[in-house]
């Protein structure tokens, strides 16, 4: 009954995305069809997402349901079975079964052109806080140092850690090295922000500074798609909010979803966890 | 002195100090032996380590069966069986007793070494690789710019400790006839009777050697280690930190009061 119902709503998730034809100009990430399996383990079944140019996209839903998975596809981390990723316009990934082979853009093209925030920071620890922030411009943009230090240290400066262009990362505390983790990205001038539950990680007292960060950046008009276990942060930002359960789509809309949604099971998890 | 009188025997320094020249030949030669091991065995560790680490199955498993035999061989037998059987067998004049040895220890510490770096590159979390990725940079790139600075920082330790395997197992090869420190005090040795004095010196010697790597790899630890160059502590110490120092505070100032979406 439940795996039935799973089917319909992927079938009812395909027919509701937009065709590919006359997309574009508002149109920063599509998801299409994307199918992923870990070994026997079907973690995305058909997932298709349309994410406008300056729209905050929140995804949320019970653990292991895909969403980092979902998360990771769009920037290729993880190379999906099938189904393609779109940004700006171009494709990447295996492609739509049936549909004629085009020409596809290079992975590295797209990971250009979308920064992604995770849950652990990973920041290099060999490196300074400002050359954390300033390899990518060197080393994939081809930048000078000179040009590449100015940039990085004003990115710093917008997430309120100029002071500490000198430190390393195990000197900072777990917020600070996220804000420096928004900064690495930031400076690469990406489409799209990716953030996988950002302040997870963090002490209770520390979240606050980085959804700060993430909402003064929101009101820059950056295109950003959140997972998020902080639902009133998503409550907050999200325009478009996005419930996901065992690998499907269940049930998508705008800040309504949160007061009065269609489905029984995002009802049920929204009043778990509010 | 009086239960050396008693047994009608005294000691006596001056066979070490009338041949330091010897001892001096000695320790260079065994310095050489290990130095050029250590070298080509670390540049071969590299090359197994990362073949052990392939996606490719059979260069993986290629590795790991030279990883898993050299280990097993114990260094003297191998040593042997280099010199006496495989020069011999195969005619290989190339194998003289000192390239014998050399080969040898290469051949082991290069599969010890692997282990020691692989171990080091796995360390690294995977988060590390995916955050390189994300913002754009290639595979060997990641590899080179993230992934291998910290697996040697990693490495640094256990490979010190193979150094220093490696001063004290170059000896072995003084059953080739290699006159390298051991052969050297067991020939003075046999010589003058005088025991004692000649090998406490080679045993003094080999401390003094060890000691040394020793220190070293603490240097190179603490040379590896990060520090934060603002701080009062490592600007006092070297002219790079001090410049260093003043370029970081210019770009502050260049940049300071800007606009933020810090809270
Ligand atoms: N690298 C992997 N190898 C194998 N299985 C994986 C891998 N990554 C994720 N999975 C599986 O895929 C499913 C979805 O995982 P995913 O991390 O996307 O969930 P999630 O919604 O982000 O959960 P959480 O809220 O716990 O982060 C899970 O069943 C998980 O076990
Ligand atoms: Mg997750």
């Amino acid at each position: 009954m439940a795996v039935e119902a799973e089917r319909g709503m992927t079938d009812m998730g395909s027919r509701h995305e937009p065709s590919t034809s006359g997309a574009g100009v508002v149109e920063a990430v599509r998801l299409r069809s994307i199918q992923k399996y870990f070994g026997s383990n079907h973690v995305l079944q058909g997932v298709g997402l349309c994410v406008r140019r300056g729209e905050h996209v929140v995804v949320f839903g019970p653990s292991g349901s895909g969403k980092s998975t979902l998360l990771r596809t769009i920037n290729l981390l993880e190379e999906p079975q099938s189904g393609s990723v779109v940004v700006e316009g171009r494709e990447y990934g295996p492609g739509v079964p049936g549909e004629p082979k085009q020409r596809r853009g290079d992975r590295r093209e797209l990971r250009k052109q979308v920064g992604m925030v995770f849950q652990q920071f990973n920041l290099f620890p060999h490196l300074s806080v400002l050359d954390n922030v300033t390899i990518a411009l060197r080393r994939v943009k081809g930048m000078k140092r000179g040009e590449a230090e100015l940039r990085a240290a004003r990115q710093l400066d917008r997430v309120g850690l100029l002071s500490k262009i000198g430190s390393y990362p195990a000197m900072l505390s777990g917020g600070q090295q996220q804000r420096v983790a928004i900064a690495r990205s930031l400076v690469m001038d990406p489409k799209v922000m990716l953030f996988d539950e950002p302040t997870s990680a963090l002490d209770p007292e520390l979240v606050g500074e980085v959804l700060a960060v993430m909402r003064s950046l929101a009101e820059t008009g950056m295109t950003m798609v959140v997972v998020t276990h902080e639902m009133g942060f998503g409550r907050e930002i999200g325009d478009q909010n996005v419930f996901m359960d065992a690998g499907v789509i269940v049930e998508q809309g705008g800040r309504e979803i949160y007061t009065d949604c269609r489905e029984e099971r995002t009802r049920s998890f929204i009043r778990a966890v509010l | 002195m009086l239960a050396q009188q008693a047994r009608g025997f005294s000691f006596d320094f001056s066979v070490v100090t009338n041949n330091l020249d010897l001892y001096w030949a000695g320790v260079r030669l065994t310095l050489f032996i290990a130095v050029t091991s250590f070298v080509l065995a670390t540049l071969l560790g590299v090359v197994i380590a990362l073949m052990r680490l392939s996606r490719n199955r059979l260069v993986g498993a290629v590795a790991a069966a030279y990883i898993n035999l050299f280990r097993a061989i114990p260094l003297l037998v191998f040593i042997l069986f280099v010199y006496y059987g495989v020069r011999i067998a195969f005619g290989l004049t190339f194998f003289t007793a000192l390239r014998a040895g050399i080969f040898a220890f290469t051949v082991q510490y290069s599969a010890w070494l692997g282990e020691i770096f692989r171990a080091g590159i796995q360390a690294v979390p995977g988060g590390q690789r995916e955050a390189a990725l994300s913002v754009g940079m290639g595979r060997a790139r990641t590899f080179f710019t993230i992934v291998m600075p910290q697996a040697v920082r990693i490495s640094i330790p256990p490979t010190g400790n193979m150094l220093i395997g490696m001063v004290k197992d170059s000896s072995l090869v003084y059953i080739l006839g290699v006159n390298e420190l051991l052969r050297t005090t067991n020939l003075l040795a046999n010589r003058t009777f005088r025991y004692f004095e000649t090998y406490l010196a080679t045993v003094g010697i080999y401390l003094v050697l060890t000691t040394a790597i020793y220190y070293l790899v603490k240097y190179l630890e603490r040379r590896f280690a990060i520090s934060d160059v603002l701080s009062q502590a490592t600007r006092r110490y070297s002219p790079f930190a001090r410049n260093r120092y003043q370029r970081l505070r210019t770009l502050q100032e260049a940049v300071g009061g800007g606009s933020s979406i810090a809270p």
